[in-house]
């Protein structure tokens, strides 16, 4: 049976872990890393592929753990993101080491023990079928991740982990006290004394106290909103973002905003059985409208490469959360892939340019073109990607977004959604175009860039397959 | 007024008391007693209710988060040197006039709230721990030291721990202890980092840690 053996896959990060460990030094445990972690993502496809296509619905893991075809889809996606930057991290990271601020051989192993348990928690939230373990599951999240912000030890970085672990921290405290508040809500609505079980709790819906239940879902929404970077929650986000070297900001955005926003899923299928809770649906797609616009505006006026990249993640989960607020698994999913295969790849080229350029302000970042065609190409072709222009795969998922928020008649909604979209383009593509153009402020010696543009490469190619092949027929069924 | 009602209004009483002082010792020994009486609530309502589980999760909580948290600040704040605080905006006195309102508030609030059948103190329950939360919240926002954010955490964590026992019949067991884990994981790393914090910028007031703005 397959299901005996998806547990001990997602237990093979921590034996990999073991490993770095044991192997002592970076540069050995850098390239085993990067094997195990594709070793890692064959072996969940293999066993998740036929599944998600198969025609089961649900896989019991353990008692509390389960697995549902959407769940699966996020556990490739993670798998492959961490499997990306991981990759890309030993590349970086030697690079890394011949400038000035070179970490140290036990900061960089530190890293991916760190990264490895981190892609261990994303995966389980993925897998938990109970409120309460889908909280803690979140919070390893946060605490496993803070080690991947801490990397450069300097103030910034102390700064920044800081603010991230204090404010997820306090977030997710009023997630608890909304999941507290759903199981109230069972415990009042059921005869068997209430569960936490989200495949219970979807059944039982309909049974489930309305006032708690809105209660519990308004502080789950503020609580995990605050770890997907929900407009006026997301102040940790660009911090955290910008001060993490860059492939664990890939992972941050590529993979650690689906988390939370697969747990507000989550609770959103279980108030959609819950008679008179619309209102849980509209608030989610307000808050993903408000996001986007807010984070277009911010986009604006950036000063830092990061920070930049960084708001637009901020764009998208707004955007993931209107799919949610529209009730799509289908389109929360595809913008969810869209997003991590452009972001990932934009962060990893952001790494490389800031290592080229030594600076991470976009007022002296200049000349790309010029001084690595090769990357610029690559950093040009990623930020179109990310905001959706159209052969990339963010193109059909933006577009559907937009169409069905006509089609569900939210007509503000979708004026205020593609005012932000446009908004954020512009301001993307100002941004991007002075980086590229121009010439570079100080002499900058020819870099060796082919090691460090594999993953990007592969990955753009990847964003425009996803647009050519899944295009047309998802505009098919759409129009 | 039932023994579990009494103790957990006893313990938004200690965090009131918290509030009043701007010296961090008292801070944490406020803390410390509100937590025992947290531990309390828990023991007594094994008593009342029989379920000898909130025994053992009652005595977890006094040696973990009374006795072994607190031993950690008050080590932390020995070792950095900080004695007091001196308050943002809202100053000592001012903020506990604050949450005493906040009682008054919370036991509106509380009422409002379903009643769960067979639950006797679940009114002053939810007072105290809707108390707590606001206190807690409070005491962060009128904070500037990086340790009174961890205090102010933790007594927020407190008035949601004291939620759930006295609204909900039983968390399941695993997610109560996956939960008090993830807060002594959180204050532990919250508390490296205070060090790290007075090594390189020589003060723990985190509302001087601006450096990354956006202009």
């Amino acid at each position: 049976m397959e299901d005996s053996l998806i547990g001990p896959i997602l237990l093979f990060p921590v034996a990999l872990a073991v490993l770095c460990l044991l192997l002592g030094r970076a540069s050995r445990a850098g390239l085993a890393v990067a094997a195990g972690g594709w070793l890692y993502v064959a072996l969940l496809a293999v066993q998740l592929i036929p599944f998600v296509l198969g025609v089961g619905g649900r896989l019991p893991l353990l008692p509390g753990l389960a697995l549902e075809k959407l769940g699966a889809c996020f556990l490739l996606l993670t798998a492959v993101v961490v499997a990306c930057a991981l990759s890309h991290a030993h590349a970086f990271f030697s690079s890394e080491r011949q400038s000035a601020s070179s970490p140290s051989d036990r900061q960089v192993l530190l890293f991916y023990v760190f990264a490895l348990v981190f892609l261990l928690s994303m995966s389980a939230v993925y897998i938990c079928d109970n409120l309460g373990l889908l909280w803690v599951s979140i919070e390893a999240t946060t605490l496993t991740s803070a080690g991947l912000v801490y990397f450069r030890r300097d103030k910034h970085a102390i700064e920044a982990t800081w603010k991230y672990l204090i404010i997820c921290s306090v977030g997710l405290a009023f997630a608890l006290l909304g999941t507290i508040f759903l199981f109230s809500a069972s415990q009042h609505g059921l005869a068997d004394g209430g569960s936490l079980n989200i495949s219970d709790l979807i059944q039982q819906a309909p049974g489930l106290e309305p006032t708690l239940m809105k209660l519990g879902f308004i502080f789950c929404l503020a609580g995990y909103g605050t770890k997907a970077g929900v407009f006026p929650l997301h102040s940790w986000l660009p911090d955290a973002h910008s001060e993490a070297p860059a492939p664990a900001s890939a992972m941050l955005s590529g993979s650690l905003l689906n988390c939370a926003l697969f747990a507000l899923w989550r609770l959103l299928q279980i108030a959609s059985g819950v008679p008179g809770s619309h209102f849980c649906q509209e608030m989610t797609l307000w808050a993903g409208i408000v996001t986007v616009v807010a984070a277009s505006l911010f986009l604006v006026r950036q000063h830092g490469l990061k920070r930049l990249w960084a708001y637009s993640s901020i764009e998208n989960v707004g955007l993931m959360l209107v799919a949610l607020g529209l009730g799509s698994a289908p389109l929360f999913l595809l913008q969810a892939v869209n997003h991590s295969v452009a972001k990932v790849s934009l962060f990893l080229l952001s790494g490389n340019i800031i290592q080229l350029a030594g600076t991470k302000q976009l007022s002296e970042l200049r000349g790309l073109w010029s001084a690595a065609p090769g990357w610029a190409a690559l950093f040009a072709l990623s930020a179109l990607a990310v905001t959706g222009v159209p052969p990339f795969g963010s193109f059909i998922s933006e577009w559907l977004i937009l169409v069905s928020s006509f089609e569900s008649r939210h007509w503000l909604a979708a004026v205020l959604l593609l005012l932000g979209l446009s908004l954020a383009f512009i301001a993307v593509c100002l941004h991007a175009g002075k980086v590229l153009t121009g010439s570079p402020r100080s002499e900058i010696e020819p870099a060796r860039t082919c090691s460090r543009s594999v993953v990007p490469a592969a990955l753009v190619l990847v964003s425009v397959v996803l647009g050519l092949v899944i295009g047309p027929d998802f505009l098919r069924a759409a129009l | 007024m039932s023994y579990p009602e009494l103790f957990a209004i006893a313990s938004a009483v200690m965090a009131i008391l918290m509030i009043g002082s701007g010296r961090l010792r008292i801070n944490l020994l406020f803390y410390a007693f509100q937590t025992v009486f947290a531990s309390a609530v828990t023991a007594s309502c094994g008593l009342v209710s029989g379920d000898h589980q909130l025994y053992s999760i009652g005595l977890a909580i006094l040696l973990v988060k009374a006795i072994g948290v607190s031993a950690f600040i008050a080590w932390i704040t020995k070792r950095i040197g900080v004695t007091s605080d001196p308050g943002t905006l809202i100053p000592v006195p001012l903020s506990m006039h604050a949450s005493i309102v906040f009682l008054v508030v919370a036991h509106l609030l509380a009422s409002q709230l379903p009643h769960l059948k067979g639950q006797d103190h679940s009114l002053g329950g939810a007072t105290a721990a809707i108390s707590l939360l606001l206190t807690g919240t409070l005491f962060m926002l009128a904070r500037k030291v990086a340790v009174s954010q961890i205090i102010g955490f933790l007594t927020m964590e407190n008035g949601i721990y004291l939620f759930a026992l006295t609204q909900t019949r039983g968390m399941p067991m695993m997610v109560e202890l996956g939960i008090l884990l993830d807060v002594l994981v959180v204050v532990m790393i919250a508390g490296l980092i205070i060090f790290r914090i007075k090594r390189s910028f020589e003060h723990i007031d985190v509302t001087l840690l601006t450096e990354l703005k956006e202009y």
